[in-house]
């Protein structure tokens, strides 16, 4: 189970385990990382659980698809390192990856 | 002090002038704090914003075991110690609808959620949008030609029945069918069931399961192009697949629940429109709005009042100590108003900051799987309406005058919707 680091809104970061049978955005909702909104609970329909990704570890992570792409496209703080968490699953490939909060928008 | 509140509470899960007007009712028990104990019923009561996401988004804490019969109806077992979370799934089958979605627990709800949020993606939605498109301008169409129509029953009920069964793939047969069988059930949480509730042979979700139970057959032996093939050949996050039972019971509570809650939503919606000629107008001439009067009316009248859930350990919410065993009562529709969070919360106003933070779909790991297809429905319906209508008006032969509305709710402690809504409607 990879441990990462979240780098929250107010600049601390937390170190969170990652179970590889839940998602990115489980884990740091159930780290209770509260301004991880995560409205629509992970059916890809939201884009509030939005994080900048560490560019090391971005070919670690599975593809984007059109639906978190065109997602995406909808926020304001879009950066080439943007995911939404909901969509990551992580192996322990990620020890250590960096993951950054992102103010809604 | 406490006697006194005692004395004068009125019991949410019986009184009908909390049916009626759960807001009023919400509004006389605000003052007792975002989050207070009920002698009347022993269990604890969450009105307030913070309170309640606190409370949802804690699923180390709090059990969804008791969601579905919410948290006045006994618990099958004295909770002993501490923590109960080995009494809870030893008697799991005993808690009505246990075994349902909504209350799942820990990693088996994990894993059946990782399939459901698969189905009701951006992508997906468009693939179906041309039919929900063309099957709302038919049956609006029909109603404005007549000049008014009974909303609930024939419009929202087959509406959202259809679009569900043409996204999971239902054979038109026995589609027909499956609408009967849920029209003539009581809704969730009835208030009027003089015994207890329970899932006889008649009940929608156990005639459905049988029907669902042939397609995830077939469909394991011949995938196609629809969401029951998606469904029935899914794998867990582990890679395991999942008992066809499984998905059984997952298909079937999908069907079941789009209905009510997303009809619900349609009668409550155009309620309101139908009321406030001016919100129409604004809403015609510029249906961009429609996606914010939808949010809004999710806030102020969303289609679920409250939900459940039970102390699984010793805990607390927002400081108020909390016993292993203790139900919990979650009045999201209060929380929807709490002034602490919403400034003028009585107030209709679809510009609101951070207004899709609402709780009308739940928050954290239980948040509505089906809310994406819900705004989908109500958006395109109403756009359909708007546009084919100038004029939107409750009909006074059944609903009485203005200032004496008479309009009658679905007698349930968790829904919130017209049992029938009667429309003229003016091309």
């Amino acid at each position: 189970m990879p441990s990462i680091n979240v780098v929250r809104l107010d600049g601390s970061v937390d170190s969170v385990a990652v179970d590889p049978e839940g998602t990115l955005m489980e884990a740091i909702r159930d780290a209770g990382c509260d301004e991880l909104l995560a409205l629509c609970g992970g059916c890809l329909s939201c884009a509030t659980c939005h994080v900048h990704i560490d560019p090391a570890f971005a070919d670690r992570l599975p593809p984007m698809s059109e639906d978190e792409d065109g997602l995406l496209d909808m926020v304001d703080n879009r950066s080439p390192h943007s995911r939404l968490s909901c969509q990551l699953r992580l192996d322990d490939s990620c020890e250590g990856m960096r993951v950054t909060l992102v103010e809604v928008g | 002090m406490e006697q006194q509140a005692q004395d004068t509470e009125r019991d949410y899960f019986t009184d009908l002038s909390v049916l009626r007007d759960p807001y009023e009712y919400f509004e006389s028990i605000r003052e007792r704090g975002g989050v207070f104990r009920s002698t009347l019923r022993n269990l604890v009561v969450v009105t307030g914003f913070e309170e309640s996401v606190e409370v949802l988004r804690n699923t180390e804490d709090f059990s969804s075991a008791n969601a579905p019969q919410g948290p006045a109806v006994p618990l099958p077992f004295t909770p002993e110690g501490d923590n109960i979370t080995d009494q809870i799934e030893a008697h799991r089958g005993e808690f009505l609808g246990g075994d349902l979605l909504v209350a799942y627990d820990g990693q088996q709800h994990k894993f059946s959620r990782s399939i459901l949020n698969k189905l009701f993606t951006p992508s997906r939605l468009k693939a179906n949008e041309e039919f929900i498109q063309s099957y709302s301008a038919q049956l609006i169409d029909e109603m404005v030609a007549k000049g008014g129509c009974e909303l609930i029953n024939e419009v929202a009920t087959p509406f959202v029945t259809l679009v569900i069964a043409d996204l999971l793939g239902v054979p038109a047969d026995d589609r027909e069918h499956f609408r009967e069988v849920i029209d003539n059930a009581p809704p969730p949480g009835n208030m009027e069931a003089d015994a207890p509730p329970s899932f006889d042979e008649n009940s929608p979700l156990v005639v459905m399961g049988t029907y669902f139970f042939q397609y995830v057959m077939d469909r394991r032996e011949n995938p196609r192009e629809d969401i029951l093939s998606e469904l029935s050949n899914a794998t867990y996050p582990d890679g395991s697949t999942p008992d066809a039972l499984e998905i059984v019971r997952l298909a079937t509570f999908l069907f079941g629940a789009g209905q009510d809650t997303s009809a619900k939503l349609l009668g409550n919606s155009i309620r309101r429109l139908a009321e406030d000629h001016a919100l129409q107008d604004e809403l015609r001439a510029d249906p961009r709005l429609i996606p914010a009067f939808i949010e809004e009316v999710l806030r102020m009248e969303g289609s679920t009042k409250m939900t459940a859930r039970l102390a699984v350990r010793d805990t607390s919410i927002a400081g108020l100590p909390v016993a292993a065993g203790t139900p919990v009562m979650i009045a999201v529709a209060a929380a929807n108003r709490d002034p602490k969070r919403w400034e003028n919360p009585e107030a209709f106003d679809m510009q609101r900051p951070r207004l899709r933070e609402h709780l009308a779909f739940g928050r954290g790991a239980h948040t509505c799987a089906g809310a994406p297809l819900a705004r989908v429905e109500v958006r395109i319906l109403l756009e359909h309406l708007l546009a084919k209508t100038s004029r939107i008006s409750l009909d006074e032969a059944h609903h009485g005058p203005q200032g004496a509305r008479e309009l009658d709710y679905e007698p349930s402690f968790i829904i919130r919707g017209l049992s029938k809504l009667h429309l003229v409607l003016a091309p």
